[in-house]
């Protein structure tokens, strides 16, 4: 398997098929383009920027799915494991031994990277300083900030240490995942800085770790950043701190300031919930209009409707309100359209029985002075007296009921029109 | 903008052209009627004294059905304006659901004129300057006067 998929890698001109029904590949030239094993003719052309073997190996991972960006910490620990390399001689750390690795920008386009390498390798394996392993390890870090300095402006220094505890290569046999990844550094080989190589795989997804790093920081990954006048910030992941210590980010917040402002903000938004609805459009009608009087224009013999602060003169038309405050019909209707609120003391128009059940004024419709019609229906004690369904020894329910609630919403309603009429 | 809330807008205008509030000057553009620019200074017996601050009104296009939208374009170490480059207000009186049409822009240009005198605590936008008014009033005075001389000058 792993020997087909070395020969499977695009090399050259060749171009290599790759099956989506049972994820054979092969070469064009040799098989055609019908799949030699299930004879399958949902096959593609695999190109370098058009990989299908992508989408399937990410299928089989427990991964995320293949949109969303590896976190650090899977990119450094899902890859490849090594007992499934086939170049498992090849001196290349693993990233999972890398560990403490800091970027850190000395200048416009210029990086320190220092990385502390675990490594359990045979010490025949082990050159110390040889260019060998430490090459290509410097090649995968070439590769990797790749995305983020042009390369003729590579002139950085790296620092690399390198810790080696001696025990051979037992450790291929513990502790390795199931899962077969396609991903080898054998393309790490041949390179140095000088001799940049092919596209690398597996530093594509730190690569893509990198860019979202830069991209939450607002910078843009390789573009510019070489550009005179544009500095870099003083270390990605300070930014990123400095970004956190602002407070807010995005859709996260680091304060409790920043917290705070969102709370209130949703507050804020919410808060016209709390506010009464609207006043139903034929209570609006059935407001009383009133001519203007002079008694009603004060002292000055000016006045003027408070919501168009138009003046208004004796014997123009106003509509008065429950509360006894008037406006130009209009603009109160306007008004009331939204909120069933007088402009000036906020008192609802609504009269009891006539009252929404659930509104939230129905407090304020209760201060209200008809508000208090029935109640006076009782203390007049009308229907007790003409009434016998009062008598206690009939149950007070039902029909009983029905006639009461009748009886007073009917005297309720004489009695607002005397209110009214007055 | 409807017609009734041009002509309202204007009526306000002309009532502060005839009797000018104290401390302040408004800068009415006829081209943009619907947002004025107003300089106020820092009441003399406020910690704001000798800052001119540049506020910013803008009148919904249901004005006055909906509140104006007041805004601090000049920084200030307060615990009712945001400390953000928004320098939004928190103002009861312009909330939604507490405003109320017959309310004037004259009117909300004193309540902040006061504001300035005196923080409103529980209103506050700004915590950890609310807290800071509360806890260690000589600091925060060190702030804001620190905040006028660097901004409002």
């Amino acid at each position: 398997m792993d020997q087909s998929r070395s020969s499977a890698q695009p090399a050259g001109p060749r171009e290599t098929m790759f099956c989506h029904e049972c994820h054979d590949e092969w070469y064009r030239d040799e098989k055609g383009i019908i799949c030699p094993e299930c004879q399958s003719e949902f096959t593609e052309i695999i190109e370098d920027d058009n990989d299908p073997r992508d989408n399937f190996e990410h299928g089989h991972e427990d991964d995320d799915d293949s949109d969303s960006l590896p976190s650090l910490e899977e990119a450094l620990h899902n890859h490849p494991p090594l007992d499934h390399n086939p170049w498992r001689d090849n001196d290349d750390p693993e990233e999972a031994d890398i560990s403490a690795m800091r970027f850190q920008p000395i200048g416009p386009g210029r990086f320190h990277v220092q990385a502390t390498i675990h490594r359990t390798i045979s010490p025949t394996q082990f050159i110390p300083g040889g260019t060998g392993g430490m090459g290509a390890f410097q090649s995968f870090l070439t590769n990797l900030v790749a995305g983020a300095v042009p390369a003729q402006d590579r002139g950085r220094e790296r620092d690399q240490s390198q810790e080696t505890d001696g025990q051979s290569e037992s450790r291929a046999a513990s502790g390795g995942s199931p899962h077969v990844h396609r991903f080898t550094y054998s393309a790490l080989h041949p390179r140095d800085d000088n001799h940049p190589g092919p596209r690398l795989e597996p530093v594509d997804d730190l690569n893509n770790v990198m860019t979202s790093l830069f991209a939450m920081m607002g910078e843009p990954p390789g573009g510019g950043r070489g550009g005179a006048g544009h500095e870099m910030p003083p270390n990605p992941l300070m930014g990123l701190l400095a970004a956190m210590s602002g407070g807010q980010h995005g859709d996260a917040v680091y304060s409790q300031e920043a917290l705070d402002r969102i709370v209130s903000q949703l507050m804020e938004q919410t808060a016209t919930s709390n506010a009464p609805g609207p006043a139903p459009p034929q209570d609006i009608e059935a407001l009383p209009r009133k001519q203007v009087t002079d008694e009603m224009l004060g002292a000055e013999h000016r006045a003027e409707c408070s919501i168009c602060m138009d003046e208004v003169t004796v014997g123009g038309e106003v509509t008065e309100l429950p509360c006894k405050h008037w406006f130009h019909h209009g603009c109160v209707a306007a008004w009331l359209s939204e909120h069933d609120t007088c402009p000036h003391c906020r008192k609802s128009i609504k009269k009891d029985g006539e009252a929404v059940s659930g509104n939230a004024n129905a407090s304020s419709s209760r201060a209200d002075p008809t508000s208090s019609m029935p109640g006076a229906f009782d203390v007049a004690g009308d229907g007790t007296l003409i009434d016998p369904w009062v008598v206690s020894s009939s149950p007070p329910s039902g029909n009983a009921g029905s006639n009461a609630q009748g009886e007073s919403s009917d005297n309720g309603s004489r009695l607002r029109r005397g209110w009214f009429d007055s | 903008m409807s017609a009734g809330a041009k002509k309202r807008i204007m009526k306000e205008y002309t009532e502060c052209m005839n009797d000018p509030p104290t401390g302040m000057k408004i800068n009415f553009n006829e081209q943009n009627m619907t947002k004025w620019e107003v300089l106020v200074d820092g009441p003399e017996q406020s910690i704001y004294a000798g800052g001119h601050f540049k506020l910013e009104i803008n009148f919904p296009n249901e004005y006055p059905f909906k509140p104006p939208v007041v805004s601090f374009k000049t920084k200030i170490y307060h615990p009712n304006v945001s400390n953000d480059d928004k320098g939004s207000m928190c103002l009861g009186l312009l909330r939604a659901d507490e405003w109320k049409p017959p309310n004037k822009v004259v009117a909300v240009l004193r309540l902040i004129q006061t504001l300035l005198i005196e923080p409103n605590q529980d209103d506050a936008i700004e915590p950890s300057i609310a807290n800071e008014y509360k806890e260690n009033r000589k600091e925060f005075e060190k702030n804001a006067k620190d905040w006028v001389k660097r901004y409002a000058k």
